[in-house]
């Protein structure tokens, strides 16, 4: 039982991460490889604010918070007027320049021996709770004029701009949204695994999560949260079948990639009001019948 | 009442001149058509207007306003809308979409009552849709709501990008070869549409076209544009018989 918790309490972390990638890469159709940077500061900033300086971990998971978004501000300004392969660039770079930093700063972060001894202020609760008010947002987002027009950012930018749409304050917000939550799902990280080296989040890491968007479609959140669901949990319950999982996985991603170009899930999206309105419509027959 | 002022505007792609000292004066409810052989600089003209390109010198002006500084999307926020020449239309929206979002910036929520819903959200949303309905009955286009654009027909797709344009009311309409692969019948249609529309919002238009029959049947002006210059202006019958236009068409031994 302990074994199962665990694991939903890790594919549960894992998936606020790619509830945050969606609107990036889903809905914006930008790449960046650095959301693993913004997991990798938000956990350190917060391990180290409430071990070295003694702060409460709620303070430590909001100075987290606030210093993503102050981080994302500064990288998003200059690079989101770029073409959109510059911009997966720079953030690679970012990526890299986060691990160097970590690793230089020893005195604070403890190099590469990491950080231990972290209490697990973060069980069950608080991360399922935070999954379903960020999954709440995000499908807000998504189904209001802003995910349309982000939309319309990705199919065509130069339209956007010629309906009136600011592309240039869209991808601020959308990148500096997900620079936050990316580095409060890492506070929570911090206060649940008790232990974060700077290798926790590569941009291999970056990466994967955006090749979960691509295989659940991107049109469909829907698609992204289950599809990171079932592959955290496959990830951790069949870890006995070691190097073979990765080869299985891989092949699963180039199967769907081939034959379902446009993801597992297509444009589908799960909403209450359809199935209200579903049985609401099959209510009248059935007690016709009775 | 002028609209559009253009005052002597040029562009360069490196060594090439696309547009030079090209200025013209555009009033309220008439329609103007650019012409001129391929690669005279039309859609360029419509490019440094609506903002899409930056201009080299010159200067533009929209109800009195100096604009040349102002973005793309600023100018459409202000009223100037435009079509393009390759139908630019959001294929991973649907079409009845695809109107809510040119209509959005007159919505009047922000960001954080989208994320959570509200009520007033909704309610906005509901009159957008409403009103995008209607737009799409006009057109002829409402069977079509929930399909994307690129199942379209291609005429079809010509329509609803003039329909984007349209729904937020804009005072000045730039009209990229709105003819271009149509039909006959569907040319027909089209010319009876934007006259409809023009003379119902009191449109001004100005459109790029190679489609003579069109030009000269709606437009009330014409200007001519050879190698990025103004070889002619006028209105459509002294057009027809003008000496340079006749050169540039069609060489000098005529």
């Amino acid at each position: 039982m302990m074994f199962y918790a665990r694991v939903l309490e890790i594919t549960l972390l894992y998936t606020i991460f790619v509830i945050w990638i969606y609107p990036l890469t889903g809905l914006t159709g930008l790449f960046s490889l650095g959301q693993g940077a913004f997991i990798v500061l938000g956990a350190y900033t917060a391990a180290i604010s409430y071990l070295k300086f003694g702060f409460n971990p709620v303070i430590a998971i909001i100075f987290a918070v606030l210093l993503g978004i102050a981080v994302g501000a500064l990288i998003g300004l200059p690079t989101l007027r770029l073409r959109k392969d510059y911009f997966l660039l720079i953030t690679f770079g970012f990526s890299e320049m986060m691990r160097g930093l970590l690793l230089w700063t020893a005195q604070l972060t403890g190099g590469a021996m990491g950080i231990a001894g972290i209490p697990k202020y973060v069980r069950l609760p608080t991360i399922s709770i935070s999954v379903l008010v960020i999954l709440l947002f995000m499908s807000n987002l998504k189904k209001t004029r802003f995910g349309k027009n982000c939309i319309a950012i990705k199919d065509d930018e130069l339209a956007a701009s010629a309906i009136g749409i600011n592309v240039f304050s869209h991808k601020m917000k959308v990148f500096m949204l997900s620079a936050a939550v990316s580095a409060y799902a890492g506070a929570l990280y911090a206060f649940n695994i008790m232990f974060i080296e700077p290798n926790l989040f590569n941009w291999i890491e970056s990466a994967k999560l955006i090749i979960i968007v691509f295989v659940g479609g991107l049109n469909s959140l829907t698609g992204a949260f289950l599809t990171s669901v079932i592959y955290y949990t496959f990830g951790e319950v069949f870890r006995f079948a070691n190097v073979w999982r990765d080869v299985i996985l891989g092949f699963i991603v180039i199967l769907v990639i081939l034959f379902r170009e446009k993801g597992l899930f297509g444009n589908w999206e799960f909403s209450i009001t359809k199935i209200f309105r579903f049985l609401i419509h099959r209510l009248p027959t059935s007690k016709e019948g009775k | 009442m002028e609209v559009l002022k253009v005052d002597s505007i040029s562009k360069n792609f490196g060594g090439v001149q696309a547009v030079k000292d090209y200025s013209m004066i555009q009033n309220d409810n008439i329609i103007t058509g650019i012409i001129g052989p391929n690669g005279a600089g039309k859609t360029t003209i419509f490019n440094l207007i609506s903002g899409v390109q930056q201009l080299s010198s010159g200067k533009v002006f929209f109800n009195g306003n100096n604009i040349t500084k102002n973005s793309s999307f600023e100018r459409t926020r202000m009223g100037i809308s435009r079509t393009f020449q390759n139908i630019r239309l959001f294929n991973n929206l649907n079409v009845i979409d695809n109107l809510k979002v040119a209509y959005g910036f007159k919505t009047e929520y922000n960001f954080w009552q989208q994320m959570i819903n509200s009520g007033k959200v909704r309610r906005v949303e509901k009159e957008v849709h409403e009103f995008a309905m209607s737009y799409l009955t006009d057109f002829g286009l409402e069977k079509y709501k929930n399909y994307k654009p690129d199942s379209l027909a291609y005429g079809l797709r010509r329509r609803l990008e003039f329909a984007r344009a349209l729904i937020v009311n804009p005072k000045l309409v730039l009209l990229d070869e709105p003819a271009a692969g149509l039909n006959p019948q569907e040319i027909h249609d089209l010319i009876d549409l934007i006259s409809r529309i023009q003379e119902e919002q009191k449109l001004s238009i100005i459109l790029v076209e190679h489609h003579m029959e069109l030009v000269m049947k709606i437009c009330t002006r014409i200007h001519v544009l050879d190698f990025g210059q103004k070889i002619a202006e006028g209105k459509p019958e002294e057009i027809r018989k003008n000496e340079k236009v006749l050169q540039a068409y069609l060489g000098d031994e005529v």
